[in-house]
């Protein structure tokens, strides 16, 4: 037959220039969603829209064309309440729920969005403007694996995580630029455990609508997942709620901090996922064209929200910079929605955030190239490679924002190490080096939540993720990303404790003076004096001390009065000793806690006098069975995409700081100290304030058995000593047994370093019983998690 | 890098500046990384409408229209040779409006008793599409040297002006690199003017760093082109393989520049593979290198594949088994 005329009148120039054309995918079927809203886009509560009258609504843009898409709601307090009031109302029915139910849910629900994955995908890419490849092949997939692996942890919850309870109802808080797939990483886990959800979605951001609409005609379980639109400053409305026993925070550094201050005292758990700046640390050794395509995966394939930091090693800083450049060069930007393009437009706002950086960059004297294809027209930004960056210009210490990556220099693997590890972020990190004892050198020593060996930026449900230090210490996926929505069965729920008057400015500021206060009338045999602080007894830097009364208001002692500058120098001391008890084995760590149970046995009869026997067992007890449990640490996780091992390595926080509580002064003080040495944490520790004087005994033993720095214990003013280390940027985490006022204070000046803390809000705690005294949340908390991926192959 | 430019085609392998083969020792390829880009590169660009018929017709040009059978006899030879000077219907390229761009494969592949064959097709059909014919010991290369390159001569001597050699592999996997230069110079010369294209049957060299280090001796050796596989070997023209040595390629042209050629080969049948081919070429090496004189496709079904689909791109329809003419 004759050919027809559906000719092609372009064809010739193209077969000439082989160039790329539009590879437009249709977003129609996004668009007849919209339709069935009428272009209006309420919230999702308990299994319906709503859309309540009066309200202001923003519109949702292209973010290319700037065309309206439809408007969206913008929520009020009340409509907050009735989300929760929804997750309440859910929470009593699926939280009770054998784990094989829930299990099947979130099968229904993995099997729904795989029957609307088109809708989803274009509908994501269309509004965020991320490319349609990323949200097609990688976002939507991942999100059914997440339903999927949830689903099988929900099974198996009676039987593997006996013992544990779900929070209740959980808020989540996401930031304007984010992916779906983030919220799907936390509701994911905390649906599968028996907690309910409240998303704050950011306004004009229907994908999330969409799956909570997905979620919410499988008919059964409406009120599980709920979506309200609205900003960000609608967080604290939501975790005000009663019955919010958590808030996920995912977005900024500085949101999270002022969200960590303004929460803090409202008695429910906060955790932070913030800043989203990656890492890549490329040695001679590497395959450097594979070490450039990670560069492209981690800031220019719109997989990540954040820039980059790469640290190349200067012999191969030529050979680098010039593949790098190459590279950009065929790097194409466009439509989010054209099939062919590796990065998309982000909006106004990520725009203005990267092109401020590079002028910043740029007028401190480095060196920016760009290059790339991309449309002249404004909502694109090139891929930018930035060099030359002086180490000490404040550009550099501040977060890479998207699409940037930042390049620099460094000699030798410890160098680099030493600038990695000398940012406050702790996120992800990925080294490129073919030599596996480099390698491995360099993963285990970064500190950062993950860690790539040749690869970046590789994700699987099985796998925690998370950070350390100011990228806020929440995880998950995997075992970690179960606990985050877990509390040890019997905990009471939240009660609000805040007290409103307290002053963070003036707590524990001021030290009340210390005087004589009559004969002593204590046992023959005085106690040593002195803070216990780098392996010995010393005076306190203000030369003074403070009475101790026992129970009848006898006056049992002194013991020294520490200040500011004790608590300086115990971390420093802690500092010291971290290097030498990290190298330990767990077995040499069990060791030394054993050798100290002995003591404490031997020293049984003098303690016994002032205590009751019981505790003195226990603690022994306690020593012992956390210097066996410690061996037992990390695990090799297998990933279904992945050849080769995912090692979830549990590591130190670093320097811990244990403010003990005033009751069971031995007891509560051992099983405080004992998971964190065994899980190779150097302490600093303040003592029962009511009976300080055991813990220093016991501290006589410390000098002889345990290397010195590793222990160290700092009497006085509590509220002052709380105060001096919750405000402390180099102490790495914080126990706190006291007060009300205490715990909203170390919660509110933990924001600072974004340390972990954990506070007991006033609340008593059975140290007599395993559970409480001994159980695994001690160890959950006494370590960090890093998951270490280890692609193979040859 | 700052290694010296050397015209080393010139020089035997001791003469060649020892940089560079100290430097090729240390090479290092990351096989998952490898595998990782091998996946994306095929999921990342895509063409649609007349960008696809145009780059499908530009894949015609690059086709090797190959048949390489034990029961090759003149007369399929020489439909193999019509079909290399006509592969699409005048009509479907008449409505794209190429019909005078003169579309032929990039060159005819046969084995060396066939040479004469498809030279004498060739002739008779008007064209002047070069002949390729495979040699030394094809597939496995393992017969003498000495018959290895007479079997090269003989066929330049019956018209083929490019020879498609296999390597030894046993050199390589016994890392003897400085004899399979010697082999591969040797290869050379016994071509005279014809091209050279250097077969490295990476399915059978062991590693992806083995595959880059023989790509680098196999160009430094004088080869016009490198070539992935017989299409006779259990693993063929995979992605990995080709990007490592699109990066050797590439390497070698930074370190000379020489432009070497690249031709995949075995397993390259549906129009699809051929685009996703062209785009990896693109991204890796450049537009520089999307012409005949720098990239082949080997192949023998891909060409029925491409004609269908311009078929259905020009009339809208799927064609029948008889709507197109056989090869």
């Amino acid at each position: 037959m004759a050919a027809a005329t559906r000719t092609a009148p372009r064809a010739r120039e193209i077969f000439t220039t082989l160039e790329y054309g539009p590879a437009p995918e249709s977003h129609a079927c996004a668009l007849a969603w919209l339709d069935t809203q009428d272009r209006h886009l309420g919230h999702y509560v308990n299994g319906k829209w709503l859309k309540p009258e009066r309200r202001n609504s923003v519109p949702c843009q292209d973010p290319i064309t700037g065309e309206n898409l439809a408007s969206c709601l913008q929520a009020q307090a009340e409509d907050v309440a009735a989300a929760v009031e929804a997750a309440r109302t859910a929470l009593e029915n699926w939280s009770t729920l054998p784990g094989a139910r829930r299990a099947q849910h979130l099968t229904r629900l993995a099997k729904m969005i795989q029957k609307h994955q088109r809708l989803l995908w274009t509908l994501e890419s269309l509004v965020t403007g991320r490319a349609v490849r990323e949200v097609r092949d990688r976002d939507v997939p991942l999100a059914q694996q997440l339903l999927q692996y949830h689903a099988v942890q929900a099974h198996t919850q009676e039987e593997a995580l006996a013992g544990w309870e779900p929070m209740g109802v959980i808020g989540l808080i996401v930031p304007p630029t984010f992916s779906f797939l983030e919220m799907m990483w936390r509701i994911c886990p905390a649906l599968a455990v028996g907690c309910t959800v409240v998303v704050l979605v950011p306004p004009a951001s229907p994908a999330p609508l969409l799956l909570a609409q997905l979620a919410g005609e499988l008919g059964s379980f409406p009120g599980i997942l709920n979506m309200i639109s609205g900003p960000t400053s609608l967080g604290p409305v939501l975790a005000s709620q009663p019955g919010v026993q958590k808030v996920a925070f995912c977005g900024a550094v500085e949101e999270g901090r002022t969200l960590r201050r303004t929460l803090a005292g409202q008695g429910l758990e906060l955790s932070l996922a913030l800043g989203a700046e990656s890492l890549l640390l490329l040695t001679e050794a590497a395959d450097v064209d594979s070490a450039v395509e990670g560069v492209v995966d981690a800031t220019w394939s719109d997989r990540s929200q954040g820039g980059l930091r790469l640290l190349i090693q200067e012999s191969v800083w030529d050979e680098t910079m010039t593949r790098l450049q190459a590279r950009m060069g065929r790097l194409r930007v466009g439509r989010g929605l054209d099939g062919a393009v590796d990065m998309g437009a982000r909006g106004a706002a990520a725009r203005d955030l990267a092109q401020r950086y590079v002028h910043e960059a740029q007028s401190q004297g480095a060196q920016v190239f760009q290059a790339g294809d991309v449309p002249s027209d404004s909502p694109f930004y090139p891929p930018t490679l930035i060099s030359d960056l002086p180490p000490a210009s404040p550009c550099a210490q501040t977060e890479v924002p998207w699409p940037l990556v930042v390049a620099s220099p460094f000699r030798t693997a410890k160098e680099a190490l030493a600038v990695a590890n000398g940012t406050p972020r702790g996120g992800s990190a990925s080294v490129w080096s073919e030599r596996l004892g480099q390698a491995l050198e360099l993963g285990y020593r970064l500190r950062m939540g993950i860690v790539w060996i040749n690869a970046h930026g590789l994700r699987d449900p099985a796998v925690p993720t998370g950070g350390c230090k100011e990228s806020g210490s929440s995880w998950h996926g995997g075992p970690d990303g179960l606990y985050e929505y877990l509390r040890p069965s019997g905990t009471p729920a939240r009660q609000p404790s805040l007290s409103e008057n307290l002053n963070y400015d003036t707590f524990g500021l001021a030290v009340p003076s210390t005087l004589p206060a009559g004969p002593e009338t204590g046992p023959s045999s005085a106690p040593p004096y002195g803070l216990f602080v780098g392996g010995r007894f010393q005076a306190p830097g203000a030369r003074s001390s403070r009475p101790i009364q026992d129970s009848h208001g006898n006056l049992h002692g002194y013991v020294a009065e520490g200040g500011a500058k004790d608590i300086r120098g115990a971390v420093e001391a802690a500092h010291q000793a971290a290097p030498g008890w990290v190298g330990q084995s767990p077995g040499a760590r069990a060791a030394l806690l054993g050798a100290l149970a002995a003591a404490l046995e031997r020293r049984e009869s003098a303690l016994a006098a002032r205590l009751e026997r019981h505790g003195v067992e226990l603690s022994v007890r306690r020593l012992r069975a956390w210097g066996a449990r410690a061996q037992a640490q990390g695990h090799t996780l297998q990933v279904a995409e992945l050849r080769g091992p995912v090692l979830r390595l549990r590591e130190p926080l670093g320097v811990l700081a244990i403010v003990c509580p005033d009751e069971w002064p031995l007891l509560a003080f051992v099983s405080l100290l004992a998971p964190a040495l065994a899980h190779g944490n150097t302490v600093v520790l303040v003592p029962s304030g009511t009976c300080p004087i055991p813990a220093l005994e016991v501290c006589q033993d410390v000098a002889t058995l345990l290397p010195a720095g590793l222990v160290n214990v700092v009497t006085g003013d509590r509220d002052h000593l709380t105060r001096c280390l919750a405000l402390h940027q180099d102490v790495q985490a914080l126990w706190y047994f006291g007060s009300v006022q205490g715990s909203q204070f170390v919660e509110w000046a933990s924001a600072g370093n974004l340390k972990p803390v954990w506070v007991n809000r006033g609340l008593p705690r059975a140290w007599d019983q395993d559970a409480e005294g001994a159980g695994p949340e001690l160890g959950l908390r006494a370590a960090q998690t890093k998951a270490l991926w280890l692609p193979m192959g040859d | 890098m700052s290694l010296p430019l050397a015209d080393f085609i010139l020089y035997p392998f001791a003469v060649i500046n020892h940089n560079y083969l100290s430097w090729i020792s240390k090479v290092q390829v990351n096989h998952p990384a490898v595998l990782r880009r091998a996946q994306q590169v095929q999921a990342r660009r895509t063409v649609k409408k007349e960008w696809q018929a145009a780059w499908l017709l530009k894949a015609v040009t690059f086709i090797d229209l190959t048949t390489l059978s034990g029961d090759d006899t003149s007369s399929n030879v020489q439909r193999l040779c019509y079909k290399a000077k006509y592969p699409i219907r005048e009509d479907l390229l008449k409505a794209l409006n190429m019909h005078d761009k003169d579309i032929t494969t990039a060159a005819v592949c046969v084995y060396p008793a066939r040479v004469c064959d498809a030279v004498r097709a060739l002739k008779a059909a008007g064209c002047n599409i070069p002949v390729a014919s495979v040699a030394t010991g094809f597939p496995a290369g393992q017969t003498h040297l000495k018959t290895r390159l007479e079997e090269i001569r003989l066929a330049v001597e019956d018209g083929a002006t490019e020879i498609d050699v296999v390597i030894n592999r046993s050199l390589v996997l016994t890392g003897q690199w400085e004899a399979l230069y010697d082999e591969i110079r040797q290869f050379r010369k016994a071509c005279g003017e014809a091209h050279l294209k250097t077969i490295l049957a990476t399915g059978e060299l062991g590693s992806l760093t083995n595959v880059y280090k023989a790509s680098m001796i196999a160009m430094m050796a004088g080869s016009d082109f490198i070539k992935t596989s017989t299409g006779k070997e259990t693993v063929n023209a995979t992605f990995p393989v080709a990007i490592v040595m699109l990066r050797a390629i590439r390497d070698f042209f930074w370190k000379t520049g020489n432009k070497i050629g690249f031709k995949p080969a075995g397993g390259i049948r549906s129009a699809k593979d051929a685009l996703a081919w062209l785009s990896l070429i693109k991204e890796e090496l450049g537009d520089e290198w999307l012409k005949p004189e720098l990239f082949r496709i080997g192949a023998s079904t891909l060409l029925s594949d491409i004609e269908r689909q311009i078929y259905h791109h020009v009339t809208g329809r799927y064609a029948a088994y008889h709507d197109l003419p056989m090869s």
